[in-house]
């Protein structure tokens, strides 16, 4: 154990009271429900229904299954992509607009954050339907002449799941253009770049290391995601968090449904860890 | 025999490596204003926070009126502390403040009224019952922390630096204050504190803490005068060190030679680890006078720099060998008009006023 | 310049009007759904032909809706309470313990927040299926909790990192005992913490869907499993007037945590 030797001042950290104690029933809570569980799932992976990694060997395996990382890759992808391009202009004009307006703009994105998950996907799949309000309206403005499909496919998936995913593009690079000194950018055009030069030399750059680790956040969470991918969804763009409940709860093989989850388990931890690596930031840059 | 009030036995604290308090042992009386003083990291604090049972010692014992305190816990130890940062609960008034450790003794509630007001009026707070400690200088807040400690009339106070937050101005002002609460009160006062002129203005004793140990116990006058280790004399007080070689030694009167061959007569040496011939010599900046005619058994120096620093002027010179001496001289002081820099002077002192330590 | 709202020229138009579409797309289907849920088509014409409360007539006088609903409420209530109690506990260990692994501890403290729900509720399903609890309340709020746990912890251990320790030990030489001087002086100093605490618990429990669809028993279901049930048949305007209830929930639970946040200021 390393102890701090510091000699005035230092009891806080070198008092004896116990502080595991605290933190054992919270800890018991997720080793018994959390670890084990998880880890038990695990096993099943490998041990149902006969010993050995044919689960693995199957689902990487076979091109249906392979079609499903195809699909979660391609959904993550293209959300996180949308995202960061919506998510950063708005980010950049929040970090910089009078508070005043700014708090409004805030209030919105935290309460469509908040706002049930259930609900915000119900209303797309009201508003994206065939008879929704989007293709009327674009039917009556005569843009289109038959109602596109805009759910239980690709866009009504992109669509869902940018909605949920913006503000978590958004806060965290409010944070990280605020604390750019605005004096850097003046310096910037008084060397004589033009807008797009101090753009794509001096802000940019700046910013990227919260912008990749937002962009990340974004791709993470996305993978996992099951809801609205079930419900904005087709069957022929299964997500692999589908994949898995359907393993579990439509065709009880534990198996398979372990060895699913676990391929989602290490890619979400893997992707964690570099973002850790790289982009934390707690760490000084 | 009397029992002392306090006493501290023998106090070692170590973590695992370090060792933060070697043994500290000494009595308090009752009523006294005792201080710790010296640097950050010379284990005064530990000290008190083993005093306020926030550690244990590894080895020794504490004794309030013959009881060790060492098996209760800090909660029942009836003892005051102020701390160094502002340690007023957040949540609560001003007066539910000070009350706090009367309604945790389940005073009744006429009684608490009577000495909140009391306590409050003592640290001249009075009125300020509602206020929010927030909404308090940190001055205020110090002094609320201190009526706060002293409402159950504990029979030791602690105060660990309570006032190095405060600017120097507002610190002489409660510094008064405090002297004031400990004649009024009576009550025995454990002060921590790395400022020798806070410990000299506020004390009957000082504990100087230096490495661990403590270097040396006493009034403000007996450190002063009397400094018993290296460190105990430049801790207190200005002073000059000067390298000197031991020529005789007879009972603690020594015979020294300075640089440039002066030699003096008379000096007492205090032993210190090192047994060996060379010695540094104490020499106080205001027990020096400077003369710019030759004297006989006086230090020959040259002047660097006078520098007027309000009642009295410093002048700063060096020896032959690059030892640098600063003196004091009163505002007024003959010589000043007839130096300049450059200039060669003499200084001379009473050997029995100088210290040698080995 | 790039940062200067006043001097942003040519780009200010366009950032000013991305962010007012985005805003809209933000804002307008939870309008809409609020909309709907007055409107009389059954197949959720917008705008509706004309305004009624059928939808919540229907979601009040169906006992299986209001069943869910308490459900929900109680689940959330007991998983606040305990996510407040461990997560003041845990986050106390963790904000001043020296003992080893304690970064790591955290970490894994935070884990459930950060991985795929859709597996820990799998495994988790599994697990109360041996040991014969699937489909009880216990389930659910275990389930809730470790969800709603790092929340608590995260929140209740900013606080008390802006909580100067002295101020407990200056409680405790006051005469307090440990515990004594938590409760009465370290509470309500981190009381903005705990509160934080409370409303994302309350949240995380209350709007939880995955989690819930595998606790979840036929006769044991909450609010979200209830509409996600409802949902996979048909898209009927009750669950839009279910919706709108959930949304003003979470307004009003908003407006009260912006409220409690200006109080402390003054």
């Amino acid at each position: 154990m390393v102890m701090s030797a510091t000699t005035d001042g230092g009891q806080r950290t070198l008092r004896r009271d116990g502080s595991f104690g605290y933190v054992a029933p919270g800890l018991l809570l997720i080793v018994f429900f959390f670890v084990v569980p998880v880890l038990m799932l695990l096993m099943r992976s490998v041990l149902e229904p006969a010993p050995g990694l044919q689960n693995y060997v199957e689902l990487l395996g076979s091109t249906t299954y392979l079609r499903v990382f195809m699909n979660t890759f391609i959904v993550a992808g293209l959300v996180t992509v949308v995202s960061v391009l919506i998510g950063y202009p708005v980010a950049w004009l929040l970090a910089i607009m009078p508070d005043r307006w700014s708090r409004l703009v805030l209030a919105i994105i935290i309460l469509s954050m908040w706002t049930n998950l259930l609900a915000r996907t119900y209303a797309w799949m009201v508003l994206l339907q065939r008879t929704g309000v989007i293709n009327k309206t674009l039917l009556s403005l005569g843009i289109i002449d038959k109602p596109l499909s805009l759910v239980n496919n690709l866009v009504g998936v992109t669509i869902g799941m940018t909605y949920i995913m913006l503000p978590f593009v958004i806060l965290p690079l409010i944070g990280v253009l605020k604390s750019i000194d605005p004096a850097i950018l003046r310096a910037a055009a008084l060397c004589g770049a033009n807008k797009r030069q101090c753009f794509a030399r001096v802000l940019l750059p700046l910013s990227l290391p919260g912008l990749a680790a937002g962009a990340l956040m974004v791709f993470v969470m996305s993978l996992g995601y099951y809801v609205t991918p079930a419900l904005l969804g087709g069957t022929s763009n299964m997500m692999l968090a589908e994949l898995v409940a359907q393993f579990v709860q439509s065709l009880v093989n534990w198996g398979m449904g372990g060895a699913a989850a676990l391929v989602l388990l290490i890619v979400t931890l893997v992707l964690y860890a570099i973002q850790l690596k790289f982009f934390n930031p707690n760490r000084a840059r | 025999m009397t029992e002392p009030f306090l006493s501290i036995r023998s106090i070692r604290k170590t973590y695992g490596q370090v060792t933060a308090v070697k043994n500290v042992t000494m009595d308090v009386a009752e009523g006294e204003f005792m201080t710790f003083l010296g640097p950050s990291g010379s284990g005064k604090s530990t000290t008190l926070y083993i005093l306020a049972g926030f550690q244990d010692p590894t080895d020794g014992d504490i004794l309030l009126k013959g009881q060790s305190l060492l098996s209760t816990p800090s909660h029942k130890r009836n003892i005051g502390m102020v701390f160094q940062r502002y340690t007023l609960f957040p949540h609560l008034s001003v007066g539910e403040n000070v009350a706090f450790p009367l309604r945790i003794r389940r005073a009744s509630q006429v009684e608490i009224a009577e000495r909140v007001k009391k306590a409050l009026k003592l640290v001249r707070l009075e009125g300020f019952e509602e206020r929010k400690p927030a909404l308090m200088s940190g001055g205020q807040q110090q002094r609320v922390a201190l009526a706060r400690a002293l409402i159950y009339n504990p029979p030791v106070l602690l105060m660990d630096e309570p006032l190095s937050a405060l600017d120097k101005k507002l610190r002489e002002e409660i510094q008064f204050e405090i002297r004031r609460i400990h004649q009024e009160t009576g009550v025995t006062i454990l002060y921590v504190t790395h400022d020798q002129e806070e410990a000299l203005r506020l004390s009957d004793r000082i504990a100087v803490f230096s490495e661990g140990e403590i270097d040396q116990i006493g009034t403000g006058q007996e450190l002063y005068a009397n400094p018993a280790t290296h460190f105990v004399a430049g801790f207190i007080g200005d002073s000059n060190f000067i390298n000197a070689e031991v020529l005789s030694n007879e009972g603690g009167q020594a015979r020294l030679s300075l640089s440039g061959g002066t030699v003096i007569d008379g000096v007492p040496v205090h032993a210190g680890k090192s047994g060996g011939k060379s010695v540094l010599l104490l020499l106080r900046p205001e027990r020096l006078s400077l003369s710019t005619r030759p004297l006989d058994s006086g230090l020959v120096v040259t002047i660097n720099d006078i520098t007027f620093l309000g009642n009295n002027i410093e002048v700063t010179t060096h020896t032959g060998n690059g030892e640098s001496l600063s003196v004091r001289l009163p505002f007024g002081h003959e010589a000043i008009s007839s130096i300049s820099r450059g200039d060669k002077a003499w200084l001379s002192f009473e050997p029995k006023s100088t210290h040698a330590f080995a | 310049m790039l940062l200067d709202f006043e001097r942003l020229a040519g780009l200010r138009p366009f950032l000013i009007g991305l962010t007012v579409v985005v805003c809209l797309f933000l804002i307008l289907p939870i309008v809409f759904i609020a909309a709907l849920s007055f409107g009389s088509s059954q197949w959720l014409i917008f705008p509706p032909p004309s305004w009624t409360f059928k939808w919540y007539q229907t979601l009040f006088s169906d006992s299986r809706w209001l069943y869910s609903a308490l459900t929900s409420l109680k689940i959330a209530a007991i998983v606040t309470v305990l996510s407040i109690v461990l997560g003041f506990l845990a986050a106390l260990g963790l904000n001043r313990g020296s003992f080893m692994g304690r970064e790591a501890l955290r970490a894994l403290f935070l884990t459930p927040m950060i991985l795929p729900v859709v597996v820990l509720a799998v495994a988790l399903y599994a697990l109360f299926l041996q040991l014969g609890l699937a489909g009880t309340t216990i389930a659910f709020i275990v389930a809730h909790l470790l969800i709603a746990l790092p929340f608590s912890i995260i929140s209740i251990g900013n606080a008390l990192e802006g909580f100067d320790k002295s101020i407990e030990d200056a409680a405790i030489l006051c005469g307090a005992s440990p515990w004594e001087a938590r409760l009465r002086v370290t509470v309500p100093a981190v009381s903005h913490g705990i509160f934080a605490a409370a409303i994302f618990s309350f949240l995380a429990s209350w709007d939880e869907v995955v989690l819930a669809i595998f606790m979840a028993s036929p006769t044991l279901q909450t609010l979200p499993v209830k509409i996600w049930a409802t949902l996979r048949q048909d898209l009927t305007p009750v669950i839009a007037a279910a919706s709108t209830i959930l949304i003003a929930f979470t307004i009003l639970l908003m407006v009260l945590a912006a409220l409690f946040r200006k109080g402390r200021k003054v």
